[in-house]
């Protein structure tokens, strides 16, 4: 057993020393947390539209009803979900890569992200901030544009 | 020995972090004998532990500078010990299930009648006949003398679990052993 373990030490140090083996440079982790954090903000602004999207839905009526909310799924920036998902998934295995002695539970990190992104999503859409951000501040020319290259003239928010 | 041995494990890391990197070796030296004895006890294949406890000192090494020093090392050089032997049960072995007749429910003080040093004794026989799930724990508790805290940041599990695992695994060495 002692050779052995002689052995486990100098094959591991073997190779640091023949440079076989190298250290990670600290980009490789901080990419992982970054990737995680721009997942979940992607993530925040895409259950936020879609939690907007759904409050729509629920209280459409009237003749124009079905066509303004086809309207809103077809312009609906499914590409954002997509990126906050690339981003979670590649950060969250990063991150489960290197870091082996954090105790995080992700199904329950997950659970109660978006139970909090749900609730915070109908907050907004009930209080209303979503319409003012829309007509006031930086996101009202995004919008505005976004709204025009579609030719599309919504009712109430760009007047 | 050439370097000094009185540092604590994460002022080495920063040693080694910092370009002295054959301080790697103290580390190396002052876990490699309880990892893998604690390897053997998961895999029962000396030569796979071996394997696993010299792939856990390269990943380690590989990912150092992700490690947080102000965390315990051997935590996480402990965490690796196990993913790198689980990986090699799941590929080459069948998990151990409960042998029939088994149950956890015990009219009996256990706590009382087993007592720590005692156990480790019975430990080390019957620990090859309990199923992962309970050998791991009360192996880490009561022959590698880790604590509750320490077990549940190795094992990813909360600190009630490791205690109800313990507890369960007690009562199966008992029983076990009592067969035997």
């Amino acid at each position: 057993m002692q050779k052995e373990l002689r052995n486990i030490t100098t094959e591991v140090m073997d190779q640091i020393k023949k440079g076989k083996i190298k250290m990670r440079s600290r980009i490789y982790f901080v990419i992982g947390a970054f990737l995680t954090l721009f997942g979940l903000i992607i993530c925040v602004i895409t259950s936020v539209f879609i939690v907007g999207l759904m409050r729509f839905s629920f209280r459409t009526a009237g003749p124009l009803s079905n066509f303004k909310l086809q309207h809103m799924i077809t312009n609906f920036p499914w590409w954002l979900s997509v990126l906050a998902v690339f981003g979670l998934v590649v950060g969250i295995l990063l991150i489960r890569r290197y870091n082996f002695s954090y105790k995080i539970n992700f199904k329950v990190v997950v659970i109660l992200f978006v139970s909090a992104v749900v609730i915070s999503g109908l907050v907004i859409d009930i209080i209303g901030v979503n319409d003012e951000l829309s007509r006031r501040g930086p996101i009202k020319d995004v919008m505005r544009k976004h709204f025009q290259d579609r030719s599309v003239y919504p009712v109430r928010a760009f007047r | 020995m050439l370097y000094d041995t009185n540092l604590s494990d994460e002022e080495i890391i920063e040693k080694v972090i910092s370009n002295d990197q054959e301080f790697y070796a103290v580390i190396i030296e002052r876990y490699q004998k309880k990892l893998l004895r604690y390897a053997s006890n998961l895999i029962k294949d000396e030569e796979k532990a071996i394997d696993a406890v010299q792939e856990s000192f390269i990943k380690a090494f590989i990912n150092l500078k992700g490690f947080d020093t102000k965390k315990k090392f051997s935590s996480w050089i402990y965490r690796i010990v196990h993913n790198e032997s689980i990986n090699i049960v799941k590929k080459h072995y069948k998990e151990i299930s409960l042998p029939e007749g088994i149950d956890f429910k015990s009219e009996e003080n256990i706590e009382a009648e087993f007592e720590q040093k005692e156990l480790a004794g019975e430990i080390e026989k019957c620990l090859g006949e309990m199923p992962l799930l309970y050998s791991e724990p009360i192996e880490l508790y009561y022959i590698e003398s880790k604590s509750y805290q320490e077990i549940s940041d190795i094992l990813k599990i909360p600190i009630g679990t490791v205690a109800t695992r313990i507890s369960r695994a007690k009562i199966l060495i008992k029983k076990l052993c009592k067969k035997n």
